[in-house]
């Protein structure tokens, strides 16, 4: 295909995607397209059809699809083009893109700017070394959600799911709607992974039975799953043997973990930071590639599609910036840092003259914990953290002009304490 | 099924059977290869690592010596006319002490014996230039430039491919369930589920099952024992760490070795079992592999791991050889039973095979119009944008990306099913859907669908690997149908 006139383009049209792309058109972008490789806006969220989305965003309570298709209507409405079924496989330094699609051939693409949003994929078996044979049956949740929501078909009707992310407790909870038995969920660590309102709704309120620190040790079957064998770990996490028990199953489905989805930013140059796995930004959303932007669970996987979609609008406006007037953009002076008991933060670099907006996650679940920036710059105590939610710091423009000048970095940390 | 009367029946679709077959299948005569899976290369084939060996002499297997070394040499041609990756490496034998040295400069005396070339004993700062990531320890190496790597399921698909281009039969998810003499004393009768078929020879490529086979002729002087091989495979995000195979003398199974497509494996364990079916991977083995490969590459971490899989090893308890050979209780029957290896060997394996049918009284006229060349399956990831555009121009499914990881189209799935591939491991090994990172969590469903759009059936009935494998179980709704009694939960949600 010809050279399509761009000034932005968005890779990926989940929540981040649609997102940004509407903030930059808002702003006075003109040629915004949305690139993306399935057949239909949204992203995921299509299967998702439970709710629990948009509390924050909206102050109301929709399934995915209702969430997707509020932000697809205002795209369309506002003139974004989308190129569907068209798969980005290269990006350069230079943002230059080369996509492919079945009805336009191979795209060449030269933007202003472009946000990377491709959003995450699910963590495997052989990502985490399952023992046992390889048969038929072993599906990510997020798969077999496809199968249940999109496709119309169950898996097996003896389930164990392993891991307790949230996608594995939604399934729990509509699979055993479907009649499927969810025999057990079986959790590593001695908590549950995923949000604290789905292990009720969805673990407890229907009875699965749970088990924690407890592993999948064996798959037995060799054409289709016919049991698994769990065990409990020690504290080096090495199953105790004696605990082993077979469980009878048709299904084994995983729900453990998700991972930001990178390879075309590492073609572009970006650097991903180690611990989320998505690329290191600045309060911009801009990566180290000038003009390359990235937003969602590219960067970090989130807890809420609602903090998706403002991150996105971030990315977009930053970008409509970048576009629109280069000279903008300040100079970004401080880094951030994290602490005792902080994984990590996104940004990880503020420019100090503007408000910041910092998320964060937790290493490990606490009750009465402060939360500090910098030595004793900010503070702030919240009775419960959980990994599992994502913990968002704003530092207003009136604390961040307090600091020195030479202030060259702030770290944030997490500790016991009540004040 | 109608044929009633055949020349020779090949049991077995493996790297065996399918080299055995594509060699016949240069003569005229009437040759059906048949296979109890849904696949060729679906039993040990395809967990083979696929090293060409050199040839290096095996201690008391003068046979399986000869065979390699003849394979080896023979590898090249049948790439060429086969149109599969096969790369010419090399390989590298490890010694990290002076007694392993020593044993190091007695391989490369045996190796110039049989006049393998370029064979040399390298020091560290030259296997250190040649292998940067090689462990400190390693104080120098046997480095043998004839070895190489393949594909196994590649070569064997392609071995299948060429020989029903050439008139074999191929019958798959057929199990030879008995094997009989003919009343005129010069046949065999084969039974399978449709029926008898009478032959005049019966080979026996049936690797694990060799032993029974033989066996329903009393021509059991043999039998097999599994041993396991695990494998572990890295990303190829990783890169090319290794840039060839990395051996140990100190062990002859542990490597660590590129392949053609770029990841890493790390193998591999020897271990006896005493089940045909347990090719489950183990925690034992898991530690241990990773232990051996870091020990060789320390960088190598398990967090690149993206599959894990085992092969089991048909090894006879008969001789630490092979057994090539016309049963002696039973000439009409041609034992073929390699074990391991059993790539490299197998275009010698296959010309040995129709030396035995001749000596036995097949009498052997070539066809004229063999063909020896098949035709590649278009591989999108690795075409030009050029070549890209033209091809989608002409068929808009190769504009399609299915897998996502490896880049592989609808078109290249299609193709692969044309081709013969029914099940998900099958469009797997023919166009590596499915073998990325994300192993199939994307692309997964779309092959299924495309499965059984492509043949017409319903999505229930596509399996990933034959027989009872299908994925997916039910329709939506289905067992709440049923009554719904397994459902335990409330309404509340």
């Amino acid at each position: 295909m010809v050279l399509q006139k761009a000034d932005l383009v968005v890779i990926g049209a989940g929540p981040a995607g649609v997102a940004a792309a509407i903030k930059a058109k808002e702003m006075g972008v003109n040629n915004v397209i949305i690139m993306e490789r399935a057949e239909q806006l949204g992203g995921l969220l299509h299967q998702c059809i439970h709710n629990g989305f948009g509390l924050q965003y909206f102050k109301e309570d929709l399934t995915g699809p209702e969430y997707a298709y509020n932000f697809i209507e205002k795209a369309k409405g506002l003139g974004i083009k989308f190129l569907l079924e068209t798969m980005a496989l290269d990006i350069s330094p230079k943002r230059e893109i080369t996509a492919v699609s079945n009805k336009e051939g191979i795209i060449n693409l030269h933007p202003k700017a472009i946000i990377l949003a491709m959003g995450c994929r699910e963590r495997t078996r052989g990502a985490i070394n399952i023992p046992g044979t390889r048969p038929a049956g072993i599906f990510t949740a997020g798969v077999a959600q496809r199968f249940v929501n999109v496709e119309g078909f169950i898996p097996g009707k003896k389930v164990v799911i392993l891991g307790s992310g949230d996608v594995g407790m939604i399934m729990a909870r509509r699979l055993t709607l479907e009649g499927v038995k969810v025999e057990a969920m079986v959790e590593i660590l001695p908590y549950v992974g995923g949000l604290i309102r789905n292990e009720v709704q969805c673990i407890h309120d229907f009875n699965i039975p749970l088990f924690l620190e407890h592993t999948v040790v064996d798959v037995h079957g060799t054409e289709r799953v016919k049991a698994v064998t769990i065990a409990k770990i020690d504290k080096d996490r090495n199953p105790i043997y004696k605990t082993k028990r077979k469980i009878e199953c048709d299904t084994l489905l995983l729900s453990v973990g998700l991972i930001p989805e990178n390879e075309l930013s590492l073609k572009a140059g970006i650097k991903l930071d180690p611990v989320t796995g998505g690329p290191i930004v600045d309060e911009t959303m801009q990566t180290n590639v000038s003009g390359i932007f990235a937003a969602g669970n590219v960067v970090h996987v989130h807890d809420l599609v609602d903090y998706v979609s403002f991150e996105g609008e971030l990315a977009g406006s930053n970008a409509a910036n970048y576009i629109l007037s280069q000279a903008l953009f300040p100079k970004m002076k401080i880094n951030l840092k994290a602490g005792e008991g902080i994984r990590y933060i996104v940004p990880s670099t503020i420019s100090g003259q503007k408000k910041a907006t910092l998320y964060m996650r937790v290493l490990k679940p606490d009750r009465d914990v402060v939360v500090k920036v910098g030595d004793d710059f900010l503070r702030k105590h919240l009775p419960i953290v959980k990994p599992s939610e994502m913990l968002k710091i704003i530092i207003p423009l009136s604390k961040l002009k307090m600091l020195k000048d030479e202030t060259k970095e702030l770290t944030i940390s997490c500790t016991k304490g009540r004040k | 099924m109608d044929i009633k009367q055949t020349d020779v029946i090949i049991i077995g679709a493996g790297i065996a059977g399918t080299a055995i077959a594509r060699e016949l299948s240069q003569y005229e005569i009437d040759v059906i290869l048949m296979e109890k899976e849904a696949d060729v290369s679906f039993g040990s084939t395809k967990a083979s690592t696929a090293i060409i060996h050199p040839g290096l002499p095996v201690a008391d297997a003068p046979l399986k010596t000869k065979l390699i070394l003849d394979g080896n040499r023979l590898f090249k041609q049948l790439a060429n006319e086969l149109d599969v990756t096969f790369k010419k490496t090399g390989e590298l034998t490890i010694a990290k002490n002076e007694n392993e040295l020593q044993e190091l400069k007695e391989m490369k005396r045996q190796a110039d014996a049989i006049k393998i070339p370029e064979v040399e004993v390298i020091n560290r700062k030259k296997l250190q230039s040649m292998e940067p990531n090689i462990t400190k320890e390693a104080i120098a190496a046997l480095s043998i430039p004839t070895a190489g790597i393949a594909l196994p399921f590649e070569i064997t698909i392609a071995l299948a491919e060429n020989a029903s281009q050439n008139g074999v039969r191929i019958l798959l998810n057929t199990e030879v369930t008995d094997i009989s003499r003919g009343a005129d004393n010069q046949s065999l009768l084969v039974k399978t589920a449709c029926g008898y078929i009478k032959t005049r020879f019966v080979i026996n490529a049936a690797g694990l099952f060799a032993d029974q086979i033989a066996a329903m002729l009393n021509a059991d002087d043999f039998s097999i024992s599994p041993h396991k091989g695990e494998e572990y495979l890295l990303d190829k995000r990783v890169g090319s760490i290794v840039n060839q195979p990395i051996l140990t003398v100190a062990s002859p199974w542990v490597l660590v070795m590129p392949t053609v497509d770029g990841n890493i494996i790390l193998g591999t364990t020897y271990t006896e079992v005493n089940n045909k079916a347990d090719s489950a991977t183990t925690l034992d083995g898991f530690r241990k592999i990773i232990n051996d490969a870091k020990d060789l590459i320390p960088i190598i971490s398990p967090k690149d791991i993206i599959r894990s899989f085992a092969g089991l090893r048909a090894m006879n308890t008969h001789t630490s050889d092979y057994i090539i050979e016309a049963s002696k209780k039973e000439p009409k029957l041609i034992n073929v039973v390699l074990g391991s290896p059993g790539i490299t060997s197998a275009p010698a394996v296959a010309k040995m095979v129709v030396e035995i049918l001749s000596d036995q009284g097949l009498k052997l006229a070539k066809k004229p119009n063999f063909n020896p060349q098949r035709e590649k399956m278009l591989k999108f990831s690795e075409l030009s944008d050029e070549e890209r555009k033209a091809l989608i121009a002409k068929d808009p499914r190769y504009g399609h990306v299915v897998c996502r990881c490896e880049t592989v189209t609808e078109g290249e799935i299609v193709e692969a099913i044309r081709r013969g591939a029914r099940t998900v491991d099958g469009v797997k090994y023919r166009t590596r859907a499915g073998m990325g990172r994300c192993q199939g969590g994307f692309c997964g469903p779309r092959v299924i669908e495309i499965l059984a759009r492509e043949l017409n059936i319903p999505v229930t009935e596509i399996t990933k690997k034959g027989k009872n494998s299908q994925s997916l179980l039910f329709k939506s709704k289905e067992l709440l149908k049923k009554g719904g009694k397994d459902n335990n939960g409330s309404s509340k949600s």
